[in-house]
Parts: C-alpha cells; structure tokens; sequence
C-alpha cells in the first residue's frame, strides 16, 4: 500500500510528525488530504531542541513542512488488511459482471471468451517466434 | 548487459523514483537531509519518493562509534531524502564501527557539534580580518 494510502488508514491512532524546523508534534491524526496536510488533536509540541513543551488541543499542519511521521506498528497491519479486503471485494463485484455480460449478450459467450484469452495469451508467450516469422502474417 | 527480448523492459526506463521497486521489502540506509541515518525495511514508496519504513533503526554515527535507536515505522516525505542504500545482509555485522551506549554516543556528538561551531567561528573571524563579509552560516549536516 502507498504512503499515503497508510497515512488515511492511521487515521484516529496516535503518531509523530518531525517538521523539517525540527519541531515535533505528538497526537491523534484526525484527518488528511493527498497533500500529506494534517489535522491533529490532542497535541504535545516540542521545539527543536527538546527543551520546550507546548500542549495544543488542536492543529493543522500543512504537508511541505513535514519531514517525516512516525506511527505506530500495528497501522501496517491494518493497512495490509484492509487492502486485502479491498481486492477481494473488487474481485467478486468483477466476476459475475463479465460473466453475466457474456450471458446475456452471446451464446456460449464465457467459453468464447475464455478460449480467445487463451489464444491471446499463447501469442504473446510465443513473442520470439513470431517475430522471426513476421508478425503480420500471424495476424 | 544486453536485453534482447522485447517483452522485458529493460531496467534503465526506470530513472527517477520507481527505481525503488528494487529494493523494497529490502533492508535500506536512508540518509535525511538534516544528516539523520535511518536503517529499515522499505515497505512502499511513491513518485515523490516518500517511503514507508518498517522495523526501522535510527543510527547515530560519530567518528568510529555508532549507536541505535529502536524506531518503529515511519513515513519518509521524499523531499528530505539525500540517498537511499540497500544493505548487505552478510556485510551487515562487519562494519569498522565501535557500537556505545546511548549515552555517549550524544556526549560525542555533543562534543563534535561544539567543535565544529569553534572552528566555524574561528574562521570567519579570519575571514573578517582579511575583508570577507560573513551574512550566512549554512552546514552541512550530512
């Protein structure tokens, strides 16, 4: 999964933005955008040098002053997850579609449909011969 | 090496970020721009280059010595990325560097900073002496 996609999924859960001043800010992501802008809440800020603590009960950050984040391990997981759930969803929801496609429209249309595939797949596999003997001719 | 077959792309398309491919799942070195040396396992990136960190070490390196510091996972924003290396697992424990505790690894680097600024000062007072202008004192920190 992208950065950005485990950066929507941390939503809610607790991280650390390093900012490239140096600062840092410690809180619950509330929101964030394709940007990398944030808006946090229940805010510890530190300054640069360690020395100062500022609570914020909320901020927003806007995403070309950060320089990293950091959160915590489980996100991963759940973000694995969640991706997994994602593709299996959009792998049932694709399936019937086609076959009732070729239901409706053609008869015998899944076996013809699956039978040029596999044509396809035998040319494309055969790429070296076919060159030798010309593609055009195949075609 | 030459790549005869058309099918297979060959590598050098891939210029700018997505050169990454390779190495993610890999052990990588990444350096930041403020000098910081973070150690982890590359889980993803994108086209700015902003990487995903897993099991990710801090390491800080003063001369010979070098101390780590468990981190977690981090999302990098690619603008503050100098390098990206990956590491050799069978090299990985054979680094000429001595590993010290936390502790002195900071009153190292504490000492190496303080060092630095006097020779800064040092010479920009030369500097000064023979008709140089000092308006800006950039390091760099890595």
């Amino acid at each position: 999964m992208l950065p950005l996609t485990l950066l929507n999924t941390s939503q809610g859960h607790p991280m650390l933005v390093e900012l490239k001043s140096g600062e840092t800010l410690n809180g619950h992501l509330v929101n964030c955008d394709a940007w990398m802008n944030l808006t946090l809440k229940e805010v510890v800020q530190t300054n640069a040098d360690g020395t100062r603590f500022f609570r914020l009960p909320e901020c927003y950050v806007r995403g070309n002053n950060i320089k990293y984040l950091r959160v915590p391990d489980e996100v991963l997981d759940i973000a694995r997850e969640k991706n997994q759930q994602q593709r299996e969803e959009q792998r049932k929801s694709n399936q019937p579609q086609r076959g009732g496609y070729n239901r409706q429209y053609t008869s015998g249309g899944q076996r013809g449909g699956y039978n040029r595939n596999r044509g396809g797949g035998n040319v494309g596999r055969g790429g070296g011969h076919l060159q030798r003997g010309g593609r055009g001719g195949q075609y | 090496m030459e790549n005869t077959d058309p099918a297979l792309l060959p590598s050098i398309i891939f210029t700018t970020a997505a050169q990454l491919v390779d190495c993610v799942d890999k052990k990588l070195l990444v350096v930041l721009r403020d000098g910081r040396k973070l150690i982890g396992i590359l889980r993803s990136f994108d086209q700015y280059a902003n990487l995903v960190l897993q099991d990710t070490i801090e390491r800080i390196i003063v001369e010979s010595m070098y101390s780590d510091i468990q981190r977690g996972v981090y999302i990098v924003r690619g603008e503050n990325v100098v390098l990206v290396g990956e590491i050799e697992p069978e090299k990985e424990d054979s680094i000429p560097l001595k590993e010290v505790s936390l502790d002195e690894i900071y009153a190292a680097r504490q000492d190496e900073i303080n060092h630095r600024r006097q020779r800064e000062l040092t010479k920009n007072s030369k500097l000064m002496d023979i008709g140089f202008s000092i308006d800006t004192q950039q390091e760099d920190m890595y």
